[in-house]
């Protein structure tokens, strides 16, 4: 095996135990009985899902190491459903309160 | 043209799949672009599926009926850990793919396909109760189209599951194929993409329909 692949090898490892430490952390955080607000939890767990599936792509779908036209080719389209979810759940959210 | 845009151009040393390497996409195949392609495609499906859910919900005074049960978590992290471990052994079939190890390929291939069964059989469990006597959602009273939850939760995960079957049926397609010695490392790679999405999109939905 390549010097390259080591090192590979090595990240995958390393993003398999954070994928798993960050899982049990989701699943500690959002436990109810804790107590803790829910806003914030919701934040947590969002960021943490993202962060998770970040690493899939980049790590273990090898964007890290394709060129810039694919990793933009793949990035840029998922700003739209984020940018839909703020919209469209907040004005639903919105409707609720008012 | 500029010195430097005709200096990228230069024919380079072909690639292993016998195309000449692309300016923007490098050596990106043709297979893996169009993996690519569809999968962002699919993550819309996705994503318009977390988008109804998020906003039924986020509109909604109450989102449990009475009488309809909470999703259970520890079932369903097991799942997720489950899906985590098949993606480090699909990624380790790519590896040996790359390597040209056909045997160890197989191994991890045969390892992956374990991990997609045992979640579906896990869902399968989750939904209807998998051992006699055994309590399902279905069972408990958490019905398709009774409610808002019970609908988007429904949709949702089935397909999600449908792409883990597409998955497993996929890696058995690749895994005969290894073994006939009809496949190249470029095949085995396209695979894990579509295997990691299945795993990256279960992340999102674990989250979003599970945990909040």
């Amino acid at each position: 095996m390549t010097e390259q692949g080591h090192a590979s090898y090595k990240s995958y490892w390393v993003v398999f135990v954070v994928l798993a430490v960050l899982t049990v952390l989701e699943i500690a955080v959002a436990n109810r009985s804790l107590g803790i607000p829910r806003k914030p939890v919701a934040l947590a767990l969002i960021t943490m899902a993202l962060s998770k599936a970040t690493l899939v792509g980049l790590f273990y779908m090898h964007l890290k190491s394709e060129k810039r036209a694919l990793k933009l080719t793949v990035a840029l389209p998922f700003l739209f459903p984020a940018l839909y979810a703020v919209i469209l759940i907040g004005e639903a959210g919105w409707r609720l309160i008012r | 043209m500029s010195v430097t845009a005709t200096a990228t151009l230069e024919p380079s040393p072909p690639a292993p799949h016998g195309l000449p390497p692309d300016v923007y996409f490098g050596e990106a195949t043709v297979g893996k672009i169009g993996m690519w392609i569809f999968l962002l495609s699919d993550a819309f499906s996705f994503g318009g599926l977390l988008l109804a859910y998020g906003i039924l919900r986020g509109g909604s005074e109450v989102w449990v009926h009475p009488g309809e049960p909470t999703l259970g978590i520890s079932f369903t992290a097991f799942l997720t850990f489950l899906l985590i471990c098949s993606s480090v052994t699909m990624v380790f079939a790519v590896a040996a793919a790359a390597e040209g190890n056909r045997k160890r390929t197989m191994l991890f291939l045969v390892l992956t396909a374990l991990g997609g069964i045992g979640f579906l059989t896990g869902q399968f469990h989750e939904y209807f109760g998998l051992f006699p006597g055994g309590h399902g959602l279905v069972h408990e009273g958490l019905i398709l189209g009774h409610s808002a939850y019970a609908s988007t939760f429904y949709v949702t995960t089935s397909f999600h599951g449908a792409h883990v079957l597409t998955g497993t049926i996929y890696i058995l397609i690749t895994l005969a194929r290894t073994a006939a010695g009809k496949t190249n490392a470029n095949d085995v790679e396209v695979l894990g993409l579509f295997w990691h999405f299945v795993d990256l999109i279960w992340i999102l939905v674990f989250t979003f329909i599970y945990l909040l």
